[in-house]
């Protein structure tokens, strides 16, 4: 969701304007995916990185999280009626701790959602996520829950918070992942677009997925789990669950 | 079944006019390149005075660019162009992505293939993971290029490899809290990693545009540029990527 600034700056408004355009142009895409039955959709809203920018911008960034999540809470019925479960990735301790509690919530109150679900890196980099997982690899290993044999690249990608994409649409021109998915986009068709974000219509989303549709590499096969690898797997998705209560409850 | 049937057809449809529509910009383009698109085996005498002419134009640095190769399509001559232009420009590591895992095969006919290209072209090429290829460089002018071939092995069976070495106490890694920090881990897998700069810009050819699994911790910031619609590589293609890297504008999240 790249351009919000130069879009602000391009028709001269305030670089805040710039975000909360590209927060619209979000829930209108989010639509867009909900019609053409697309079940699962990531976003980058924050990297880890973006805390170097200005305090006066982080805070506005902030500040439209919190509006943002709090209005989700507010309209948490309609969100369940269309049965969308949002996930947000990434070092959820380095967010204020009321906004901490706000995606808590939110993430607690969609958890058994299935028609859509909405993954949200926020404070999130690529290889922050590869380094927690493999944190979470490195305990299992020394508790002995799972042995050396069961660690392997399928084992690592599932004890990542995101899914493999099989589409990454990058806008306003950019072509890097600017540490995005790092792992899961091995096999992804990763489409660059000039449009800036805010810009971005159903026809660049169109293109985007025609272009796809064209291209796809052939999908490769998930091999099923060992009952261990299961068993390792739920544990990791119950601490999760634990966490996010434990700060709700704090 | 009505309905599926419309989609279907809908779907046929809007691909059958894409294709007309792609075809047709390719013919265009091949009309209107006709001139410049002749793909030589070796590197020219024009090649090099292009080169010359227009690399001190260049704005930006380049210090490690990665191809990404598939051998179906990439003859080992067109690699080799690559690495004498490099040599040229002056890029110090260029590395090959494996994608079909036939380039290690190829590996001596690229040798031979580059030191055919190189002749009359002061710099020297010294070969990563071959030093005895490598020769003596006293009193050599010119530039140097490090090559690599990388291949998936490289990439995420590496670290999973370097998790499990972690834990093992194989291998260090510091950890300051309950989860490693990017930093930390990027310590530890450095020491499983030439110590070579991260690519900065990689290359590709034709319409798709996928990693592949090239290095995932290494390409955060890699610019991904395609060097030809088709799989034609030329000098002029070459040079419309540099300078496409030239005016990317990294931020770094700021």
């Amino acid at each position: 969701m790249d351009g919000n600034r130069r879009y602000a700056k391009k028709n001269s408004f305030e670089c805040t304007v710039g975000h909360y355009k590209g927060f619209d142009k979000l829930s209108e895409c989010l639509k867009w995916c909900l019609d053409l039955g697309i079940p699962e959709v990531t976003v980058y809203a924050f990297s880890i990185e973006n805390f170097k920018r200005s305090k006066k911008e982080v805070d506005a960034l902030t500040e439209l999280a919190r509006e943002k999540f709090q209005r989700l809470l507010d309209e948490i019925d309609q969100i369940n009626e269309w049965g969308v479960r949002l996930n947000v990735a990434g070092r959820l301790c380095l967010f204020p701790h009321d906004l901490q509690v706000l995606i808590s919530k939110v993430m607690l109150a969609t958890k058994h959602n299935n028609k859509l679900q909405l993954n949200i890196a926020y404070a999130y980099t690529g290889r922050d996520e590869i380094s927690r997982a493999a944190s979470h690899i490195v305990d299992g290993l020394k508790r002995k829950e799972i042995s050396p044999d069961d660690v392997n690249e399928h084992l690592m990608s599932q004890a990542l918070d995101l899914g493999e994409p099989d589409l990454l649409v990058r806008t306003s021109g950019e072509v890097r992942l600017s540490d995005f998915m790092l792992w899961q986009i091995s096999n992804t068709v990763l489409y660059f677009t000039d449009v800036l974000w805010p810009e971005f219509s159903i026809w660049n989303l169109l293109a985007a997925i025609i272009h796809f549709q064209r291209h796809s590499p052939p999908i490769i096969e998930e091999k099923e789990n060992s009952p261990v690898i299961e068993k390792f797997l739920r544990k990791l998705e119950d601490t999760k669950w634990q966490q996010l209560e434990k700060i709700v409850a704090c | 079944m009505l309905s599926r049937l419309l989609r279907e057809f809908l779907y046929y449809l809007v691909h059958l006019i894409v294709n007309v529509l792609v075809s047709l910009k390719h013919c265009y383009r091949r009309f209107h390149n006709k001139n410049h698109c002749l793909s030589q085996k070796q590197v020219t005498k024009t090649d090099v005075l292009t080169l010359l002419e227009k690399v001190p134009k260049l704005q930006k640095s380049l210090k490690h660019l990665v191809v990404l190769t598939n051998t179906d399509v990439h003859s080992t001559s067109d690699l080799a162009k690559l690495v004498i232009w490099s040599l040229i420009v002056g890029v110090p590591y260029v590395s090959f992505y494996d994608i079909t895992g036939n380039l290690k095969t190829k590996e001596k006919d690229l040798f031979f293939e580059i030191e055919k290209n190189k002749k009359g072209i002061p710099g020297c090429i010294k070969w990563s993971n071959k030093r005895q290829l490598n020769g003596y460089t006293y009193g050599v002018q010119g530039n140097t290029v490090y090559i690599n071939i990388f291949s998936y092995s490289d990439g995420k069976p590496k670290i999973v490899n370097c998790v499990k070495d972690i834990a093992e106490d194989k291998l260090f890694c510091e950890r300051s809290s309950d989860e490693f920090t990017a930093n930390e881990f990027d310590e530890a897998l450095r020491k499983h990693y030439p110590n070579i700069p991260e690519p900065e810009l990689v290359l590709y050819t034709g319409p798709l545009c996928c990693t592949n699994g090239l290095l995932p911790w290494q390409i955060r910031l890699s610019e991904f540029v395609q060097i030809s619609y088709n799989n034609n590589i030329n000098v002029n293609n070459f040079l419309g990527a540099l300078n496409k890297y030239c005016k990317c504008d990294q931020r770094f999240g700021k």
